[in-house]
């Protein structure tokens, strides 16, 4: 793979309990691009992101083996700081997940976390937070409504703004379109293409479609073991593997 | 297997641009008989039967257009709905020149004689004659072995169309030729120009067969 890598993923096998849910991931995440992690339920594409910010390590009997490198060093490390690592890797999720509290509050309640409380501070990271997630325009003027009166799309949006507001590297999105209409997703994967001059982006899609549209990159995820990665391209107009052409085409999965 | 109905309505379109090809291979086949032995009959049934090529060509396009608007195909399904795109129209093309050819059979209305070795135009014809046929038959098995034998087939051809032209413009250049033969010559170099033609969109069909099945573009020519 030319150009920058972000993230790199040695060997890593994950189990839950006796269930192994990912089998020797290699896979090397470009920077400032839009990786898209493509398969059928249950074939470990959101555990995998999970463990790109240490997430999993909520669920019981999580353990793993492998490195994650980011940044030059092992985040799966056990001295790792995982407060620090989610904000230089923070997650978005399927239903978007707002604070109950006024949208100010939402994108400013990052930077406060990390100790900012200067008043014109926290204005000027809230506005250059809702102006990335392309979200300004529309709330600029009701910052202090609550955050629960926006529409799906909306909500989605602002939660990426409360992301950019502690300034991560990677965006993690775990399906982050399916729960919104067709306006919504095409504003969603609009902002991918923007936000990935500045942000590296992994994203989890059921929808090849939105793979193929949104990503430089698509990695194929199987039984907890990713089959094919390649450029998206290669990837959707002639992929190797004959699982990968069944998925994609629709003939399993 | 699932999205039965899409595999149904590819499959559809596979046999309909092999019957487009059968059609149009006939058309072929009839014009080279047609400009054999002046059949005038037959020349102007091969003009006729040009519409139900285009009706193929317009169809097998609109078929194509809806699998990409409704079906988002993927893969194998995307490049087998490429290729068809294009191959129709390399055999409307074909189709077209057969037309033309049979235009100049009409217009000669008799048996031509030209100062050129018949052996040579002889296998220039029979040799475009079964590149259509081969190119149709790669399309439908998928046969990329055959796809890659066009390039050096298409030397031929062009060897042969090349010879065939300085032949004529020899005899020209040396007087040779009678008032009447004259516009026979004139005649044939437009119809092994057709000819040629015919054999670059067949080398087309086998560039596309070859990234159909294996998703490499491949440019023979």
């Amino acid at each position: 793979m030319s150009g920058e890598i972000e993230i790199s993923v040695k060997n890593l096998n994950l189990w839950f309990g006796n269930f192994q849910a990912l089998k020797n991931i290699n896979i090397e995440i470009p920077k400032n691009a839009v990786t898209a992690l493509i398969g059928p339920s249950g074939c470990g594409k959101s555990t995998f992101i999970k463990t790109l910010d240490r997430m999993n390590d909520l669920v019981d009997n999580v353990k793993f083996t492998g490195e994650v490198i980011y940044k030059g060093r092992n985040i799966l490390a056990s001295d790792t700081d995982v407060v620090e690592l989610r904000k230089e890797i923070g997650m978005v999720f399927q239903k978007p997940n707002p604070f109950p509290k006024s949208i100010f509050d939402n994108v400013a309640y990052g930077p406060r976390v990390h100790g900012i409380r200067d008043k014109k501070t926290l204005h000027e990271i809230a506005e250059r937070s809702l102006k990335g997630a392309a979200i300004w325009d529309e709330v600029k003027d009701r910052l202090n409504e609550s955050a629960l009166r926006l529409s799906g799309g909306q909500q989605q949006r602002l939660c990426i703004a409360r992301l950019l507001a502690v300034e991560p590297d990677v965006l993690l999105m775990d399906e982050p379109a399916s729960a919104l209409d067709p306006i919504a997703t095409s504003k969603i994967e609009d902002l991918l293409h923007e936000l990935k001059k500045d942000y590296t982006i992994v994203i989890v899609t059921h929808n090849m479609q939105q793979a193929a549209r949104v990503s430089s990159h698509t990695a194929f995820f199987w039984l907890g073991e990713i089959v094919e990665y390649a450029s998206t391209i290669d990837l959707f107009e002639r992929p190797q593997n004959k699982r990968t052409e069944d998925y994609v085409t629709g003939k399993f999965g | 297997m699932a999205r039965n109905r899409f595999v149904r309505k590819l499959n559809e379109l596979r046999r309909d641009l092999i019957d487009m090809g059968a059609i149009t291979l006939q058309s072929v086949k009839d014009v080279l008989t047609a400009l054999e032995t002046s059949d005038i009959a037959l020349a102007e049934r091969v003009i006729a039967n040009d519409d139900k090529i285009d009706n193929f060509d317009r169809k097998i396009e609109s078929q194509c257009v809806r699998l990409l608007a409704l079906e988002q195909p993927i893969a194998k399904d995307l490049r087998i709905i490429a290729t068809s795109f294009k191959m129709t129209t390399d055999l409307e093309r074909i189709g077209d020149f057969a037309v033309d050819i049979a235009e100049e059979v009409v217009t000669m209305g008799k048996p031509i004689h030209v100062p050129v070795s018949a052996s040579k135009f002889n296998e220039l014809v029979a040799d475009v004659k079964s590149m259509v046929a081969d190119s149709i038959e790669t399309y439908a098995q998928g046969n990329v072995q055959q796809a890659r034998s066009f390039d050096t087939r298409d030397d031929r051809i062009d060897y042969l169309y090349r010879d065939i032209v300085n032949s004529m413009v020899n005899a020209l250049a040396q007087g040779k030729c009678s008032t009447d033969t004259v516009s026979d010559v004139a005649s044939l170099l437009y119809i092994i120009r057709y000819l040629e033609h015919i054999a670059d969109h067949a080398v087309n069909i086998g560039n596309r067969v070859c990234y159909m099945e294996e998703g490499e573009r491949v440019y023979l020519k």
